[in-house]
């Protein structure tokens, strides 16, 4: 018996989810209207019903025209609020911010940027079974709201639909909506710590092995440009972006220092390879800490060897989305 | 999960909030506490008071069970002294209270909001004047801003109010709507009633009984004639008819009150005649007798008509009753008399009262025709030396004696007393009647005020071809209570208004502010007529108004389109709904000059600003060079330049005029 009742209810969960896709499409911002705003009375509201009935019925039975006065008051007030629920979502704009950096396993954080033509209370954010985000008050200018997502998987990740609830002025309906911000972001695999794979490298090295791979400050390579210290040598400096308006900057330079690490895929002893994804992740972190260059070869992809942040997060993304064994 | 959490901890600001509307909610009840409660009560809100200051924590789940059922135990030892209504209510209040010390999350605010509003409810049920429905409605609105001060957190109570309030306000039309075209029901059940001390004439009559009422400045009943009112002699309200007398006071006599017990109603089939037509909004007494002029009919619902030619209602008057009178005063009441009844109304208490004996006696010898009997005996009590009196000298076991022949002072129930006894003594059938003589007329709103001050006892004989006759000994001593009303005659009484100091009668005597009692007596009554009294009768009247013959379609378009518009202005109210207008009337007014021009063939380029657009204008169209290049000049300094605000005022004026005069010119080339 509880089989079929299951499918009828994923049936149901589908077909509601589909219809929410055509009718609010994804999209980095949104603006909430009569389209995408749902209004149902609360439990609370149910007994606020409840209540104006009864009140009908003393009245009548009292023939006292005040009490049946006092529950058309109530009814009334029912209504008034459907209007003020409404209001404090209609117009409410939402915008995705890209998200911060994140591993699996970590609490994702996305931003989302709300505003309002007129001022609304206490919206309530929230993306399925994570903690919800209260926000006391909406005005003109944009309030960004951290909205956490808890996640376990590496790889693109798209939350849920967002909803966004409110339940202003009186708790008699709570009006709410589910929206795609289409802030899909890419999570970083989760980093295990393993010496193991550097140090195998290390051992073909008989020069210091740490410092294999990484710059050292020299007169070689021109590294870039950096704001220029008072009281550095005037030799340094930048001239042409000075002259340019730029101002005062420094040259610097490097020199490399023995060959660039690789990593790869295959050099791991772990079988599982997420467990060597994971420990891959970990050594592009500790080899950008340390400001090596160092490359990533994934069977035929190939990142050149080079270092910084962009060299991290490029590395660190193609790591995230390889795909895994297991899935389809 | 959502955890449970911050959206459910009660701000500090509600917490302020909770200890006004504790307060509002339950003061107007005060009449309905007993000792016991109000204790619990005020701890409650000691304790609450304490948890907002910080001084106490929460009250242990112990306490707080314990303290329920002590109270709940009381209650219900004490609820067959109270009532039931009054113990329930009681009950009630009660779990407000206590709910209100243990409450830790929203969910228990709204549950203390919800049972607040039905607490105002049953204010209402004991509370009707127009003064406290203002009252209870500003409580509404309080109880209301708790609920929002649950979505605002820190701001100002002030605030909270102001939204609280307003949503009253937008909500106030739509229920007026519904209160004007949502059909009456009649009572689905009976419900418990109030416990409270009748008020108004009793159905027992002794020699100190009518006095009390003319102490009292309290309303008995307002009635409202179509046409013109008759005079103030003719006004003789009965209420109860008085015919067993045991020497020391008058009752019911034991056949009509069963009939008022087996609420059997007879038809008044001879009436006939002119009749007078009157609706009577009569206050609560919490007793049945209704009053009605001379033969009185009514086919208001639960109203019954009794053999004596009086109006009764089925139910106990517990709220203000407003029901509508045919009487017949050309009618003759009974032309022929039941033995029975004929009896009931010829017996005397048995050695009681000698010298009135002996003294009827010497009448009846003297005078042998009925009528001569009567007359000479009304006569005598001008003739001789009788006083009227509100506090008459004491009387023994022969009160009649008494008064009659030592005393010789008293009010009228002496008077009627002495009547009827000496009437049967000479063997003509004779009763007492007590109901309210007379009126006070507001002309404001045309109606008639009868307070309890003006209760009054006369007699009714029975005379053959005449049937029963009203004789009142009263006005033959004292007939300017009759004629003028009471008012006049009493003014100067001790006793007048004794328990009533502050009554505002008392204002009669300077003309401004008795017309100002008038005024505001009159909006109670149109209170009591149009929102107290609005029945299904009445609602069906003002719709007829409305919208002419009534149909189901007519009503159905009627709410829908009042629906729409109530909507539509709580949205724009709300500031939901934005009609968008170019605010820049100067731009546009420009704009559509140069639109006009477009038409006539002189187009503007993008590049081209206002000076050069009216060089181009000057050159194409010279007959509106002249006005145009005025109008740019205009414009220029209104965009451009910085005005002083008078100055931008009247050369805006002089702008709009310019720029119809020239659109007007273009239309005609």
């Amino acid at each position: 018996m509880s089989r079929p009742s299951h499918s009828t209810k994923n049936k149901i969960t589908l077909w509601w989810s589909r219809w929410l896709a055509r009718r609010l499409p994804p999209s980095q911002t949104v603006t909430l209207a009569h389209k995408s705003i749902f209004i149902l009375p609360t439990g609370f509201g149910l007994l606020w019903i409840g209540l104006c009935l009864l009140l009908f019925l003393l009245g009548t039975n009292y023939q006292n025209n005040l009490v049946i006065g006092l529950s058309f008051l109530l009814i009334s007030l029912f209504n008034t609020c459907i209007i003020y629920s409404y209001k404090n979502l209609a117009g409410l704009t939402m915008s995705s911010i890209p998200p911060p950096q994140a591993y699996a396993g970590e609490t994702l954080v996305f931003p989302i940027a709300l505003s309002s033509r007129h001022v609304q209370y206490e919206v309530l954010l929230s993306y399925p079974n994570n903690q919800t985000n209260v926000i006391n008050t909406i005005e003109k200018e944009p309030k960004t709201s951290l909205v956490s997502y808890k996640n376990q998987h590496r790889g693109r990740i798209s939350p849920a639909r967002i909803k966004v609830e409110s339940r202003y002025p009186l708790g008699l309906c709570r009006t709410w909506s589910h929206i795609d911000l289409d802030n899909q972001m890419i999570v970083f695999a989760h980093p295990i710590e393993s010496h193991s794979e550097l140090s195998s490298l290390e051992s073909d090295d008989i020069t210091n092995p740490s410092d294999r791979g990484s710059h050292v400050p020299g007169v070689d390579e021109f590294k870039g440009l950096r704001q220029h210290i008072f009281g550095e040598s005037l030799r340094q400096v930048a001239w042409k972006q000075l002259a340019q308006g730029r101002g005062m900057l420094s040259k610097e330079f490097q020199q490399p220092q023995g060959q660039p690490i690789w990593l790869t895929l295959d050099n791991l002893t772990a079988k599982d390879i997420e467990e060597r994804i994971s420990k891959l992740t970990w050594s592009v972190d500790r080899l950008s800490e340390r400001g090596q260059i160092f490359g990533l070869a994934i069977g035929q992809h190939k990142i050149t060897p080079s270092q910084g942040e962009q060299h991290r997060v490029h590395c660190l993304q193609t790591l995230a989305l390889i795909p895994s064994r297991r899935t389809d | 999960m959502t955890t449970p959490n911050q959206q459910e901890i009660i701000s500090r600001h509600s917490l302020m909030w909770l200890l006004i509307i504790n307060i509002s909610v339950l003061l107007p009840l005060y009449d309905k506490f007993t000792p016991w409660t109000m204790a619990i009560c005020a701890i409650c809100l000691v304790w609450r008071y304490g948890i907002f200051i910080g001084k106490v924590a929460k009250p242990p789940r112990l306490l707080v069970t314990i303290l329920a059922l002590a109270s709940a135990l009381t209650l219900a030892l004490v609820t067959s002294q109270i009532g039931l209504l009054n113990g329930l209510m009681n009950l009630l209040i009660l779990g407000y209270a206590l709910k209100y010390i243990e409450m830790k999350d929203r969910r228990d605010v709204r549950i203390v909001v919800l049972v607040g509003y039905f607490l105002i409810a049953m204010t209402l049920i004991g509370q009707q004047s127009i003064y406290y429905s203002l009252l209870l409605t500003i409580i509404v609105a309080i109880n209301t801003c708790v609920l929002v001060s649950l979505y605002r957190e820190d701001v100002k109570i002030n605030e909270t109010a102001k939204i609280g309030f307003l949503l009253i306000l937008q909500s106030l039309p739509l229920a007026l709507l519904l209160f004007l075209v949502f059909p009456r029901l009649p009572p689905l059940w009976l419900m418990p009633q109030l416990k409270t001390d009748q008020t108004g004439i009793s159905d027992e009559v002794s020699f100190g009984e009518i006095q009390r009422l003319t102490r009292s400045a309290a309303l008995a009943f307002r009635v409202n004639f179509e046409g013109a009112p008759p005079a103030n002699n003719k006004l003789y309200w009965r209420a109860l008819v008085l015919e067993d007398y045991d020497g020391n006071k008058w009752t019911q006599n034991d056949s009509i009150k069963l009939l008022e017990l087996k609420k059997q109603s007879v038809s008044q089939a001879s009436s006939k005649g002119l009749s007078v037509n009157y609706t009577v909004i009569a206050e609560k007494s919490y007793q049945n007798w209704l009053f009605g002029l001379d033969v009185a009919t009514s086919d208001t619902e639960n109203i019954m008509q009794l053999p004596d030619y009086r109006l009764y209602s089925s139910k106990i008057l517990t709220q203000k009753f407003q029901y509508k009178v045919k009487s017949y005063p050309s009618t003759l009441m009974d032309i022929e008399l039941d033995h029975d009844i004929k009896k009931i109304n010829l017996e005397l208490p048995q050695n009681k009262n000698p010298q009135t004996l002996a003294l009827a006696k010497s009448y009846l010898r003297q005078f042998p025709k009925p009528e001569d009997r009567l007359s000479a005996i009304m006569s005598s009590f001008s003739q001789q030396a009788y006083f009227y009196t509100l506090t008459p000298p004491s009387v023994g076991p022969n009160q009649i004696d008494d008064f009659l022949l030592e005393n010789k002072a008293g009010f009228c129930v002496h008077y009627a007393s002495a009547l009827v006894f000496m009437a049967r003594a000479t063997g003509i059938p004779a009763r007492m009647v007590t109901g309210y003589q007379g009126g006070e007329w507001n002309k404001n709103a045309n109606y008639l005020s009868i307070y309890q001050y003006m209760a009054h006892a006369w007699t009714e004989v029975w005379l053959e071809g005449k049937g029963w006759v009203r004789l009142d000994p009263t006005a033959m001593i004292a007939p300017e209570r009759v004629i003028e009303g009471f008012d006049a005659y009493f003014q100067g009484q001790d006793s007048y208004l004794l328990d009533s100091p502050f009554s505002a009668l008392r204002l009669k005597d300077y003309p401004l502010l008795n017309e100002l009692r008038l005024s505001l007596a009159s909006i109670d009554y149109y209170w009591s007529v149009w929102v107290l009294g609005f029945d299904s009768n009445k609602q069906e009247q003002v719709l007829q108004k409305l919208m002419g013959k009534i149909t189901r379609e007519k009503l159905a378009v009627f709410m829908l389109s009042s629906l729409a518009c109530i909507i539509l202005l709580i949205a724009y109210s709300a500031g939901l709904l934005h009609f968008s207008r170019n605010k820049d009337k100067i731009s546009s007014a420009y704009l559509r000059v140069c639109k006009l021009l477009d038409r006539k063939g002189v187009s503007r380029s993008l590049d081209q600003g206002p000076v050069d657009f009216c060089h181009t204008v000057e050159s194409q169209l010279p007959s509106i060079a002249k006005e145009f290049s005025q109008l740019t000049q205009y414009y220029i300094a209104l965009k451009y330049r910085t005005l002083t605000p008078n100055g931008r005022k009247s050369t805006t004026k002089l702008f709009i005029r310019l720029s119809r005069q020239i659109k007007l010119k273009l239309i005609k080339l």
